[in-house]
């Protein structure tokens, strides 16, 4: 997977689609192409947290596992979206794990090259930390909606 | 139960209800079933996508359930129904053959005939997919009046799913775009996990915001952040409709109970414009 | 003589196109007092339950009139927010008071009322209706701020796309005498305010103005309709003269100089809707009890809610309709939750559909300025000053 092509799924996922073609070419020097079989981990809680992971393509369960119940999925991602955000405040570790329900394709950053170029480049830093916060808003007002359990019966009055 | 046929007067009178048995009964979930109805009388009550009935078990009260299908033979009525009180735990608990008294139909209907030529995009949280899902029933009988059908559900857990068996069929439709999702998930459940607002990104390249039409139904709150996430894609406000609900308990608009603001959602609803709405939309409690 | 009235009267009344409409001076014959005895006579006559004002319990309450003796004769009342209280007049007036706490919706619109019944029999369970017989009523005594209301009430009821028949059926039979307000202070009413009043100008079948002087007591009585016109003439009467007119003007335009209470309406149900969330729903909020007197009292509020109940056997059941009040959490139960819980949003919803959805809905206000609501609210919360907080607008002209 050649640089070039890295730019190229940079410039269509909508995490990275509206930097400028010079920041995304950096980026796409940090990245690589991953790919994972039905079941397959990305995260598993407790390592450390130095990847962040663009989902390009399948579904990716974000899951707890808890002793006597196995893994207990709260949420799930899909193609367009981005997993992990730890990695941000290192040194760190993954407290959940994520496992792929289906065949999916990821692009992979180095978490510590990362951090670095961001500290390098500012104006890119503060960009991606803008759109992480974007995403953890996203992740909060859909555990909170599912929290509120809207569907759920009636409570007595 | 209510075994007996029940003969009632030529209904002149708007409270008097028509004897109808009850022809099947299909559990959807543990506290869920769907009935499908037939009237003794030549009486057609004929209902659209979107309007209710008033179902009566008589002895106990009256309550309004929007219909979930189309009828298969003129006259049938067919409602999802699930047990929240003392009525509709009595409607659940209805078999074939037993006896139910409908008025009705009352209410406004999905805008089917605004959507024709339009793409169309239908939003179910929970219950809110029975009186969706006789839109849905209606767009397919004649799927080449619409552009792009999108139907998206969100329900609390893999076994609160309605209409399992349709599912599975529509999932197979190409001319269909199906996207469900679970708040709560079980160990077998292999799709997705998380909120309905959410499955509206994952659909944007499919619709035109522009010439779409919009129909919710669910829990107000589930509504609310629809609405939201539809309004970020750039679908007009007149373009967003909403299937509403209040307390009813004449159906006719003389009662007052169901009241929201100006309007009766008996006689100017259940089915709304959220641009008739937005005025009031952030007024807690009104 | 019509001339002369349009004079002093047309300042008064603001016309509202869509409450009333100032029409044609009607017919009109004098009749003396000791003459009420006949009218009620000769309505019984014709087989018509008169209802009227009559003392019950420290107040004047609409009741059964049998004779003319049952009306409040010689009573006037002090009314005030949250105050209600008979005094003796010093002269035999018949219809000497504002209203009291009934309102006619008790006879046209009762509760509880059966809607249907349902027999379980051998052959099935069989659904009947009850209503076969409703009464012809009289109502003697109608104020023109009630006649208002029962017509807002009409609108609601009957003339919609659905009409509830049992108040159909009474409505339209009812014989209507109205007294045209005057020989009393009206400390809560604000009819002129709200264009309903203090004169009625049609909608009846007779229509009173008292006129009483240490010397006659006569009754100015207008004809409003055939049957009206064909009961008086069975009654001793003669024209009405120039000077009968103008007393009886005199005297309405009195009670419309007095009018305890002022109302801005133009603009007032977009103000209301502007400011729903205004800090004064607040303050009437900490004060209001919910207790829903004011809809119990009020002649325009129709709301009811439906219910089965059988007796113990299970055999008879009857679908039934009570008076409701959009002041209880129970009001807005829907599936499993109310949807106005504090005492807040409930107030807002009766101000708020009193006196500005209403006019969404029906083409009129609901309130007619009857003033019931100020006088029998136990905290003596005054829907004028609400209103007017709430709305900030005030009445620039003058009273009289």
């Amino acid at each position: 997977m050649s640089d070039r092509e890295l730019e190229e799924f940079l410039a269509v996922h909508p995490f990275t689609a509206d930097l400028d073609e010079n920041q995304r070419a950096l980026l796409a020097k940090q990245a690589r192409l991953a790919h994972y079989q039905p079941d397959e981990y990305l995260i598993q809680e407790g390592r450390p947290a130095n990847a962040f992971y663009l989902i390009v393509q399948g579904l990716v369960s974000i899951e707890l596992f808890v002793p006597g119940h196995g893994p207990r999925p709260l949420q799930t991602v899909e193609g367009g979206s981005a997993v992990g955000w730890s990695w941000m405040l290192a040194p760190s570790r993954w407290e959940f794990d994520a496992r792929a329900l289906e065949r999916t394709t990821a692009v992979v950053f180095d978490a510590e090259r990362l951090r670095a170029l961001l500290l390098e480049d500012c104006c890119l830093g503060l960009r991606l930390v803008q759109r992480l916060l974007f995403l953890v808003t996203e992740r909060l007002r859909a555990a909170r909606l599912q929290l509120l359990d809207l569907y759920g019966p009636p409570r007595e009055r | 139960m209510v075994k007996a046929a029940i003969t009632t007067p030529a209904a002149t009178n708007p409270f008097i209800p028509f004897p109808f048995v009850v022809m099947s009964r299909r559990r959807e979930t543990r506290d869920t079933v769907t009935l499908r109805l037939r009237p003794l009388r030549n009486v057609r009550l004929l209902a659209q996508p979107g309007q209710f009935m008033m179902l009566s078990v008589i002895g106990v009260g009256e309550v309004p359930i929007s219909v979930s299908g189309l009828p298969r033979r003129p006259g049938e009525l067919e409602h999802t129904i699930r047990a929240v009180g003392s009525v509709t735990r009595h409607l659940v608990a209805l078999r074939p053959g037993d006896y139910i008294g409908v008025r009705g139909p009352f209410g406004t209907s999905w805008p089917l005939q605004l959507a024709h030529g339009q793409d169309v995009l239908l939003i179910a949280g929970g219950l809110g997919f029975a009186p969706l899902r006789s839109a849905l029933l209606s767009i397919l009988r004649e799927r080449w009046r619409y552009r792009q059908v999108i139907a998206l559900y969100g329900a609390r857990s893999p076994t609160d799913l309605l209409y399992r068996r349709d599912l599975s069929r529509w999932q197979q439709r190409p001319d269909l775009i199906l996207r469900m999702t679970v708040d709560h998930p079980d160990q077998y459940w292999r799709g997705q996990v998380g909120v309905v607002p959410n499955l509206i990104r994952q659909v944007a390249a499919f619709f035109e915001p522009a010439n779409t039409i919009a129909m919710i139904c669910g829990p107000e709150i589930m509504m609310r952040f629809t609405i939201r996430e539809l309004q970020k894609h750039g679908v007009p406000d007149e373009h967003i409709f909403l299937s509403l609900e209040r307390n009813m308990q004449c159906a006719i608009g003389l009662c007052g109970h169901c009241q929201l603001g100006p309007f009766f959602l008996c006689k100017d609803g259940p089915v709304l414009p959220y641009s008739r709405l937005a005025p009031f939309s952030e007024i807690r409690e009104f | 003589m019509a001339h002369h009235w349009t004079e002093a009267g047309l300042h008064l009344l603001i016309d509202r196109a869509a409450t009333r409409t100032v029409t044609a001076m009607p017919q009109a014959v004098v009749v003396e007092a000791s003459q009420l005895a006949n009218l009620l006579t000769a309505l019984h006559a014709r087989k018509y339950r008169v209802i009227g004002p009559t003392v019950r319990d420290g107040a004047i309450v609409y009741d059964e009139l049998t004779t003319v003796s049952d009306l409040p004769v010689g009573w006037t009342d002090e009314q005030e927010a949250g105050q209600y209280r008979l005094r003796r007049r010093d002269d035999g007036a018949y219809f000497g008071y504002a209203v009291g706490p009934h309102a006619w919706k008790r006879f046209l619109h009762p509760s509880p009322f059966t809607l249907w019944r349902a027999r379980r029999t051998p052959d099935g369970v069989i659904v009947e209706l009850t209503d076969a017989e409703p009464s012809r009523f009289a109502f003697l005594g109608v104020r023109p701020c009630d006649l208002a209301a029962i017509g807002i009430l009409d609108r609601v009821l009957r003339d919609g796309p659905y009409v509830d028949p049992s108040y159909r059926d009474r409505r339209d039979h009812v014989f209507v005498v109205t007294v045209q307000c005057a020989n009393f202070t009206p400390s809560t009413c604000f009819c002129v305010s709200m264009g309903t009043g203090p004169r009625a100008e049609n909608g009846f079948d007779l229509a009173l103005t008292e006129l009483l002087d240490p010397e006659s007591h006569r009754f100015l009585v207008e004809i409003g309709s055939e049957r009206g016109a064909e009961i008086l003439h069975e009654l001793p009467h003669r024209p009405a003269s120039a000077s009968d007119w103008e007393t009886a003007t005199r005297l309405v335009h009195n009670t419309a100089a007095r009018m305890g209470r002022q109302l801005e309406v133009r603009g007032l149900p977009e103000a209301l809707l502007a400011n729903l969330e205004h800090p004064r729903w607040d303050h009437v909020a900490a004060r209001c009890l919910t207790c829903g007197n004011c809809t119990m009292v009020c002649p325009t509020c129709f709301c009811f809610s439906v219910e089965d109940r059988s007796d113990l056997t299970g055999s008879v059941i009857e679908r039934v309709r009570t008076a409701d009040v959009c002041f209880t959490t129970a009001f807005t139960y829907t599936a499993g939750k109310s949807l106005r819980q504090s005492a807040r949003s409930r107030y807002r919803q009766w101000l708020t559909h009193k006196l500005a959805t209403w006019v969404t809905q029906f083409g009129t206000f609901g309130c007619v300025g009857c003033g019931r609501c100020i006088t029998w609210c136990p905290v003596g919360i005054d829907i004028t000053e609400e209103a007017a907080a709430i709305s900030g607008l005030t009445r620039k002209d003058e009273r009289p």
